[in-house]
């Protein structure tokens, strides 16, 4: 068996590092998040890792008021769906940018960031 | 394939309850069972729905402790799980059951107890339903994920909160008439729009409660169906499944699950979305609503809102939408939630819904969607 190119920890490990990795097929050079075995779009099972620049804009956003019992301290919180500029798109936390000022189509730029003990997505000001 | 017909149906008043998921669902059965007309010794498998048993009452193993409570141990029960879909998916399976010959009569349900844990791990649980390391790490929520489908189709198409708050207007209105309902109270524009913030732009008026109930339906094979008293039949039953992480989404304005859920069913019932006379779909927040009446068909891509406002989903409107009171405001007891749907389609087209009766209505529309938009069912029903 293969073993896939980024498991979902090394991802995370990644980001803690201050980097997003995407993967793109070796195939037909098509670009996902992982963790992926097939590529939704050819079949292939092969897959190179792609580092990704961070830089993106937002797509939509929320903030959250009411949140889950884990995260009930943090409230009120944004969270914004991402494209980015190689055209993946992430989930991830806003820091550091007003909640009055979001809007679909503000540049952002991915930061890493802890929620918890637990290495997740952040997106500050571009 | 042989034709299918729900026979009998039963739901649960919505609402808290002192009683554990599985007597609500037992309630609903026995009730569905006496609707049909139908001894319990002649159900020859149970498909089931529940979802959050294992947080809330801390019960895996589900079905058969539901056919145990309601008196059919012996039977083959499967428990079904797809978010706020279960009940529908387990009705397809059930479906294709009868359908394929295996089985004559089979029993479908589902059941939820949610209102015996606080709203904040209530909320915690919904969310299990969404990606663990991408999302809930986040702190994402489910009135989140579809909050950013809203803040989506607010910016595509300019629709507005006050189109939004039309939909709760609406079915509240819609739920005053259904004496099984949760809430059973007219509110207005200003009520919705005055509510508190839950996740921007959506309001607490926007969003479905949390509620304990069960459903159940008898479904029956054409010989059988064909001496019952007032069958309705199968037209045709679809699921279709998308992208579980909303950043893999390509356009959060639509649900492309429901589009797809929506073109099987229409194709095997061999009929459109004008063909359609009353419709029950999952409003668990009201843009959701707005969403799936444009993914159905029933309006253009963009007109969902303007639908709402101008009053054409309403009991009277172009095509009625959510008679029941729908998730909003008869209560979304997550696991039940699409076999009620389709009980309230069954008394529609039976034409046994007193005030809140669609006129005339011929052939009808289920829909329901699980968690993050990546499940979705769309049943079609008819009468003779």
């Amino acid at each position: 068996m293969t073993e896939p190119t980024v498991t979902l920890d090394r991802f995370f490990e990644h980001v803690r590092d201050g980097e997003l990795t995407a993967i793109r097929c070796a195939a037909c050079g098509a670009l996902a998040i992982p963790p992926k075995q097939l590529c939704p779009e050819c079949g292939a099972r092969q897959w190179e890792p792609v580092p990704l620049s961070g830089d993106g804009t937002i797509a939509s956003y929320t903030v959250i008021r009411v949140a889950p019992r884990g995260h009930a301290d943090e409230a009120p919180y944004a969270i914004a769906a991402v494209r980015l500029r190689e055209g993946v798109s992430v989930l991830g936390r806003v820091v550091d940018i007003p909640l009055d000022t979001l809007a679909i189509g503000v540049p952002v730029r991915f930061r890493p960031i802890v929620v918890k003990d637990r290495s997740a997505i952040g997106f500050g000001p571009a | 394939m042989r034709r299918v017909a729900v026979i009998g149906v039963g739901v649960t008043k919505f609402g808290r309850h002192e009683r554990t998921s599985a007597e609500l669902f037992a309630e609903a059965a026995a009730d569905a069972l006496a609707d049909a007309e139908m001894p319990a010794s002649r159900v020859q498998a149970l498909y089931y729905g529940n979802v959050v048993g294992g947080e809330t009452e801390k019960q895996l193993h589900t079905g058969p402790q539901a056919a145990s409570v309601l008196g059919i141990p012996t039977v083959p029960t499967t428990r079904f799980e797809t978010a706020c879909a279960s009940s529908h998916a387990a009705f397809r399976h059930a479906v294709m059951e009868v359908a394929s010959g295996a089985s004559d009569v089979v029993l479908v349900g589902g059941a939820e107890r949610v209102l015996n844990v606080p709203t904040a791990d209530s909320t915690e649980y919904f969310a299990y339903a969404s990606d663990a390391s991408w999302e809930q790490t986040l702190g994402l929520t489910f009135p989140g994920v579809f909050a950013l489908v809203a803040r989506a189709h607010m910016h595509k198409y300019g629709t507005t909160e006050e189109q939004m708050a039309a939909v709760a207007v609406k079915n509240h209105k819609h739920g005053v008439l259904n004496p099984k309902a949760q809430f059973r109270k007219e509110i207005t524009l200003e009520t919705v729009l005055s509510s508190p913030k839950v996740a921007d732009p959506l309001k607490l008026y926007d969003c479905c409660p949390f509620t304990d109930g069960g459903a159940a339906l008898v479904l029956a094979s054409e010989d059988v169906a064909r001496r019952a008293r007032r069958p309705i039949w199968v037209l045709g039953s679809a699921a279709a499944s998308d992208w579980m992480l909303i950043g893999d989404k390509r356009d959060l304005s639509r649900v492309p699950a429901t589009e797809r859920a929506a073109a099987a069913a229409y194709r095997q019932a061999g009929i459109g979305p004008q063909d359609v006379d009353v419709v029950e779909l999952h409003d668990c927040f009201t843009i959701a609503e707005i969403v799936a009446t444009e993914g159905l068909g029933l309006f253009e891509p963009g007109a969902g809102g303007l639908a709402a406002e101008k009053g054409w989903t309403s009991l009277g409107g172009k095509i009625p939408v959510n008679p029941s009171g729908g998730l909003k405001a008869k209560g979304h007891p997550i696991g039940a939630t699409g076999a009620a749907q389709i009980c309230e389609v069954v008394t529609q087209l039976r034409g046994e819904a007193g005030p809140r009766q669609v006129e005339g209505a011929r052939r009808g529309l289920t829909h329901t969607l699980g968690g993050n938009t990546a499940t979705v069912l769309v049943s079609l029903f008819g009468r003779d």
